[in-house]
């Protein structure tokens, strides 16, 4: 049942990425794809992340709707540009070399960093 | 340096001046949320995750993703050999024809290594395959969404012009 909420609200964070951020840009301009941003990534977050639509449990490896926005993006231009996979296979590689060395840097700045350490509960990745 | 940067350009697939650039803006965005969006919900509750909404991922959409618009130039730049040229620093293979990477993969990314190196040394295996249906299902839900989205291109539908 979780998992199916999981296919559920990725299915809706992706499609909702794709179907309105490139219109809001090619309208409105920069401004339009931060104000697209800001609809978009909110209500997906309130849904997926606060609700809790995506499945996380504390304690456990965070998952994010970003592997929906990924995947979902990379489809998109498949299925509606007619653009071939194995193209956009080195900028995935880097932005995964980007986001893990930003994991592990961030991971032990939570660990060190005394903002982090106060008495409050540490922080867990999102929420 | 121009023809340095540029010489591996075919063998990897993308120019190395954008390998720096892709791999800079992937590690910033993914940094900045991790560090951030948790402490903002903290702080403001529900409305901070949509603060940071707006302010981490508007901004890094900006730094990112953005393409001349407008009042700048809406038409794009035209880029030489044919494409537009690009502006933002996670690079679109092949001009801009190749599928689109966003930078959500470099934040699930992030988000997912953070939480294995949090976890303790004992339980990392456990904790990732522990994961790994709950990523499948999140990706599933994306090429769904993508797909069906992708697919509106395709329907050729004449919405005001039928008589």
């Amino acid at each position: 049942m979780r998992l199916l909420t999981t296919v559920v609200g990725g299915a809706i964070c992706g499609a909702l990425v794709f179907g309105v951020w490139p219109e809001m840009w090619k309208s409105y301009g920069i401004m339009g794809g931060w104000l697209a941003a800001t609809i978009v990534i909110a209500i997906c977050w309130y849904m997926n992340h606060w609700i809790g639509m995506i499945w996380n449990e504390p304690g456990r490896i965070w998952v994010d709707q970003g592997w929906a926005v990924s995947s979902s993006g990379i489809v998109w231009a498949v299925v509606r540009f007619r653009a071939e996979f194995l193209q956009c296979l080195p900028t995935l590689v880097c932005c995964l070399i980007g986001g893990g060395l930003a994991g592990l840097l961030a991971a032990q700045v939570k660990k060190r960093h005394p903002a982090f350490n106060r008495k409050s509960p540490e922080a867990v990745c999102t929420k | 340096m121009y023809e340095m940067m540029s010489h591996y350009a075919g063998a990897i697939g993308m120019p190395p001046v954008s390998v720096l650039t892709t791999i800079f803006g992937a590690f910033c965005v993914a940094f900045a949320v991790i560090i951030c969006w948790g402490r903002l919900v903290e702080d403001f509750g529900p409305i901070g995750g949509m603060m940071a909404a707006a302010f981490i991922i508007g901004t890094f959409w900006v730094l990112n993703h953005k393409l001349p618009g407008f009042g700048i130039n809406p038409e794009l730049i035209p880029h030489p050999e044919g494409g537009s040229k690009q502006f933002g620093l996670i690079y679109q293979g092949f001009r801009g024809a190749a599928p689109w990477v966003d930078m959500g993969t470099a934040i699930a990314a992030g988000m997912w290594v953070c939480g294995l190196c949090e976890t303790g040394r004992g339980g990392r295996v456990r904790n990732a395959v522990e994961s790994a249906p709950r990523v499948l299902a999140t990706i599933a839900g994306g090429i769904v969404g993508g797909a069906i989205v992708g697919l509106i291109g395709w329907t050729g539908a004449n919405l005001f012009g039928y008589k």
